[in-house]
């Protein structure tokens, strides 16, 4: 099943959008210096100051321009998003492949631990791990890809089992390929577009687990986090300065997973040959119907 | 026909994808002899859990480099503590005695519900925790119910009118709606309702020293209820829809709706009695997947509106670097998940005629 996703999604007005707002997160977080004159971590002595021409979204209870903390927040989130959903989705299909293909006492260990991993409130044990450790930005992010795995890994797991039966791999191994071979050539290629939604899926769950955790407080305290910022604005909601504070941080957050939703909905269905076949059915159940 | 394809296949993987197993968990061969004893195997795999948080809350503190004692009780309690407090704290804990012995204590001292002391609040924390857990259980059992009762008639009208103006409204608004961090719908609606038009209260869950008895009392804390609870229910509204919806679309194939229908069931009947009931299932199993999640949502709810529930507390020990607090709000929300599905899955072969009856 090779299928052009690019060609497919670039068709779909909920890509398009979704695409649009993360391309403009996105340069706003490469560009941020060169579109705010300050530095986030400036003191510009002033505190409160509503927008003007040179903070255009005011600054904050400390003095910091708005503006410039929320372009530098981008780069947190969109780092964090991007180094979780490598990490992760690579658990992911490292353990739910070897479960699969493996199989025996190896696979049930992997499925009971996957299965008690799923039940947990997983924000809270990384808060519990994260006040310990005081976590840095890497730690902050192997840690978040350390609780994110086991859903995927599960999602692999079955993708491989029905891989393993299908006709084309029976073919292969009939014509005396190996072992390597087929993992390769057919099950690492075929299972494409489900790693492809499940890194989308890591990266929302990672934007949104940052800035959650920095919101409670666990954070780095020299990085930029949007989490942060808004937790610092809620404080001052009886001032008028959540009206350039608190909710343009908060709609680029909200932009930002929005973003990567919208093009993973889009993504699925275009590349997950589960939904090509549901489709086919459904088409097929309506045309008998006509008929 | 367009439409219907547009929309059909598209919001499926949503509920795959934040549900992950949903899919796995429906009824099947293998759920139902997985039921065949006499309870779910999930069983097993809770206590798992269990063991996993137990271990985390015994070990984290003591891999911790320096002063054991330091690393359970955090730096800034160790100033306040005099001097005959630490030596009971070490004999209590036996931290003068092997690992083996100190695994021993611990685990002794947690089934008795000791789960240490808050230095922060000076009390014991089960109490503590004790004091703040019933404001969470409401806000989340509330929520849960209203939004799933919500999430379900909407889903039920959007299938059964699959294509109309009024499925596409509700698909694409909840969708949008889904993606918004919780905290931020929370923030928005407190913004909105509490800051600038004024009319519900801002934070906590009753008005101090307002004194209110009876009937005053109840509506002063349902008004204190009301902007937590709805972000939260706007917060689980769109994937209990969306899976409702896609439910109902697929049943509405089925071959018991002709049947109704041939025999002349009015409208309502069909859609609540036949199609409506048979989405039960996937729901039921969604609701327990759901349940961290609700439960996680909810502590940055009551952070935003300072609902002085679990989250509050959380935030607080956080804050205080209060590590026996943290410590024992990690064990109780854990328990409260692992109760719940447990819940969920007896709730289940209580629902599915299929899974009582498989061997």
């Amino acid at each position: 099943m090779h299928i052009d996703a690019l060609g497919e999604i670039s068709h779909d007005p909920l890509a398009k959008a979704g695409a649009l707002m993360l391309v403009v997160i996105a340069g706003l977080a490469i560009f941020a210096p060169l579109l705010s004159g300050y530095s986030p971590h400036d003191y510009t002595g002033n505190i409160f100051s509503p927008p003007d021409r040179d903070h255009p979204l005011g600054t904050d209870s400390m003095g910091q321009d708005i503006w410039a903390r929320l372009l530098y927040g981008a780069r947190t989130s969109l780092l964090v998003a991007g180094a979780v959903a490598l990490i992760s989705s690579s658990l992911s299909v490292l353990v739910g492949a070897s479960a699969a293909l493996v199989g025996g006492l190896y696979e049930r260990l992997c499925m009971r631990i996957i299965d008690a991993l799923i039940s947990l409130p997983t924000i809270i044990v990384m808060i519990l791990v994260a006040a310990y450790l005081r976590p840095s930005l890497p730690l902050l992010i192997l840690l978040i890809s350390l609780f994110s795995w086991p859903g995927g890994a599960r999602i692999i797991r079955s993708q491989v089992l029905s891989l393993k039966q299908r006709m084309h791999i029976n073919a292969s191994r009939t014509f005396g390929a190996g072992k390597g071979h087929i993992i390769s050539k057919h099950i690492i290629p075929d299972l494409s577009p489900i790693i492809c939604a499940l890194m989308m899926q890591d990266a929302r769950r990672a934007v949104f687990m940052e800035a959650g955790l920095a919101f409670l407080g666990v954070s780095d305290p020299t990085v930029i986090s949007w989490g942060k910022m808004m937790n610092q604005a809620l404080a001052f909601t009886y001032l008028d300065v959540w009206q350039w504070w608190l909710v343009p941080i908060g709609l680029a957050l909200s932009a930002t997973l929005i973003g990567i939703s919208f093009l993973s909905f889009s993504l699925e269905t275009a590349l997950d040959p589960r939904l090509r076949r549901e489709e086919s059915t459904e088409e097929s159940i309506s045309v008998a119907r006509l008929a | 026909m367009n439409t219907n394809n547009k929309f059909g296949p598209r919001d499926r993987p949503t509920v795959r994808a934040s549900d992950g197993l949903a899919s796995e968990a429906h009824p099947g061969v293998g759920m139902a002899s997985k039921l065949a004893g006499l309870f779910p195997s999930s069983l097993v795999n809770y206590m798992i859990a269990l063991a996993a948080i137990f271990s985390l809350n015994f070990i984290l503190p003591r891999l911790m480099p320096g002063d054991p004692l330091q690393a359970i009780y955090g730096q800034e309690a160790l100033v306040v503590m005099s001097d005959e407090m630490e030596a009971q704290l070490i004999r209590q804990l036996s931290l003068d005695k092997s690992w083996w012995d100190q695994l021993l204590a611990y685990v002794l001292g947690v089934l008795q519900g000791d789960l240490g002391f808050s230095y922060y609040y000076r009390e014991q924390v089960s109490q503590v925790i004790l004091g703040a857990l019933p404001w969470t259980l409401l806000l989340t059992g509330l929520a849960l119910v209203l939004a799933t009762a919500i999430g379900l008639i909407l889903g039920i009208e959007s299938g059964y009118a699959r294509g109309s103006s009024l499925d596409r409204g509700l698909v694409a608004g909840l969708m949008f709606l889904g993606g918004f961090p919780d905290f931020f719908i929370g923030i928005l609606l407190l913004l909105i309702f509490a800051v600038s038009l004024q009319v519900l209260p801002i934070s906590g869950a009753t008005s101090p020293y307002a004194g209110h008895e009876g009937l005053a009392h109840i509506v002063d804390v349902l008004k204190h209820l009301a902007l937590p609870l709805s972000s939260m229910i706007l917060v689980q509204l769109g994937g209990i829809f969306l899976l409702a919806r896609n439910t109902i679309v697929t049943l509405l194939e089925e071959s018991f709706i002709l049947a109704a229908r041939a025999k002349g069931c009015p409208e309502r009947c069909i859609k609540y009695a036949h199609a409506g009931r048979n989405c039960l299932l996937p729901l039921t199993t969604a609701t327990g997947l759901r349940i961290p999640q609700l439960l996680t949502g909810a502590l940055f709810i009551e952070i935003v509106f300072s609902y002085p529930g679990v989250g509050s507390l959380l935030n607080t020990a956080i804050d205080a670097r209060d590590y026996p607090l943290i410590q024992g709000i990690l064990l109780v929300i854990t328990l409260t998940v692992l109760t719940a599905n447990f819940l969920v899955d007896m709730l289940y072969s209580r629902l599915d005629p299929r899974v009582r009856y498989a061997h």
